[in-house]
């Protein structure tokens, strides 16, 4: 891989809850407008490697991180601010989460009321453009003043989606984000992925490996803080070389 | 696969059964061959087309595993694998079959069959060796398999020569040494097909033809 298409690389990362050590030396490097998979059983360190991506995981007392990510070759811990991280990469939480008392339209523009000084008509603009672009114009349209929170789940978690797009995210971070949807929501959700692809680097979190095979390009695997396997998913679900890996999308263990 | 028992199992006691036609239709067909004996063509009909539901059945079930489990890695490749060695079983009962058309068009009396017959028995052969190596993974077996399908190509090519430059067999015989000797080849490619299946399901990795 040459530097060029690099979008993210990770190399020697640790992290640390206190002194309980949840990354161990994790190295790998993210093409742009790729979908990739972290899988891996319940506490190998998925959601602490995305966190450690925009610099969440430094905002817990105690919580240490060692080792480099650099983002379009910059250090994001020593060469970027934490706000300008987290601009450039966005996060999608495993339960929907919108603001209750804002509008949906609002919703989708908060976090750019905070950088920017658009005027009301720029706002509603962007609004517009990011509910097409997560296909949620066309069913809310005509209730842009109602409450966030009036929205089903699954509409909630695109309107999120929304909201982290507004921002022109480089990256998004996606933490188990079908976890709580049902079926339909969910192949909405995938859909919008892989479409977002088509501009940003997409990094999801998924207990499901099956949804990890429809939607991404290449595939982590993860087991007790380490990186175990990462390849490109074909591969990973087809002959993967770990046998650990193996026994985990096999579902013998996990 | 969570469930390994009710399909893997099913999957392969099917083709166990496919692997029992195609070798009692063996036996038959070579000692037909042989002996020139007509008469065998339904029988070997009705073998064809018992294979190809059971061949549908293969098929039926893999795709319920597919449908109910959404296999990966090993397991994925087990149902994949199960579905192409049932289609070669299938292709190889219709080999047999070809041969006792090939016995029925012919007047085959007096003819020398014996380079053909001991082309059809290494055939025969190394369609159990594949079976046998696909049943217990052994990427061994399998790897013997492939490197006889050389010696029946020659062997093929060998009838051929044999035939083209005979003078003194008659029409029939040459074309039923030739067309038989065509059809035992693809048989044998069809138990190298298996066994490459069998490599793959082991190891992951796919033969490179480049």
């Amino acid at each position: 891989m040459t530097n060029d298409s690099v979008k993210l690389d990770i190399l020697k990362l640790d992290a640390w809850f206190g002194d309980k050590q949840a990354l161990k030396g994790i190295s790998l490097r993210i093409k742009p407008k790729t979908v990739t998979a972290v899988i891996g059983p319940s506490g190998c360190g998925k959601s602490t490697f995305i966190r450690c991506i925009n610099r969440m995981h430094e905002l817990t007392p105690g919580n240490k991180v060692a080792g480099t990510i650099l983002l379009d070759g910059a250090d994001i811990y020593n060469d970027m601010d934490s706000m300008d991280v987290r601009r450039k990469v966005g996060m999608v939480f495993q339960k929907p989460n919108p603001f209750p008392n804002m509008s949906i339209a609002d919703n989708v523009v908060a976090g750019l009321k905070l950088i920017d000084a658009a005027d009301k008509k720029e706002l509603e603009e962007m609004a517009k453009e990011n509910l097409k672009a997560v296909g949620l114009w066309k069913e809310v349209e005509n209730d842009l003043k109602k409450s966030g929170a009036s929205l089903s789940g699954g509409q909630q978690q695109r309107l999120c989606i929304a909201r982290a797009l507004a921002m022109r995210p480089e990256i998004i971070l996606m933490d188990e984000p079908t976890s709580a949807l049902d079926p339909a929501s969910t192949a909405k959700i995938e859909e919008l992925v892989k479409a977002l692809k088509t501009e940003t680097t997409v990094i999801i979190i998924t207990h499901n490996v099956q949804q990890a095979a429809r939607i991404s390009d290449m595939t982590a695997f993860f087991y007790l803080g380490e990186l175990i396997e990462y390849d490109e998913t074909r591969s990973i679900f087809e002959s993967p070389k770990s046998p650990l890996t193996e026994r985990y999308i096999t579902g013998r263990f996990g | 696969m969570i469930n390994e028992v009710e399909y893997v199992v099913k999957i392969n006691s099917e083709i166990k059964s496919m692997l029992k036609i195609v070798e009692d239709l063996g036996e038959n067909v070579q000692v037909a061959l042989e002996n020139g004996r007509k008469g065998m063509k339904d029988a070997a009909f009705e073998a064809s087309v018992e294979i190809q539901h059971r061949e549908e059945e293969v098929t039926d079930l893999c795709v319920g595993s597919l449908i109910r489990y959404q296999p990966f890695a090993s397991d994925l490749r087990s149902v994949t694998v199960a579905l192409k060695v049932a289609y070669d079983l299938s292709r190889i009962c219709r080999y047999l079959y070809n041969i006792t058309e090939v016995l029925e068009e012919f007047d085959v009396n007096g003819c020398d069959v014996s380079d053909v017959s001991a082309l059809l028995k290494d055939a025969r052969s190394m369609v159990s060796l594949s079976l046998q190596a696909y049943f217990t993974k052994d990427r061994s077996l399998a790897s013997d398999v492939i490197k006889r399908d050389n010696s029946i190509d020659e062997r093929y090519r060998m009838v051929l020569s044999t035939q083209r430059k005979s003078s003194s067999e008659k029409g029939d015989c040459i074309l039923l040494n030739g067309l038989s000797a065509r059809i035992i080849e693809r048989m044998a490619d069809h138990a190298c097909y298996i066994s490459n299946e069998t490599a793959y399901l082991v190891t992951g990795r796919r033969r490179s033809y480049r």
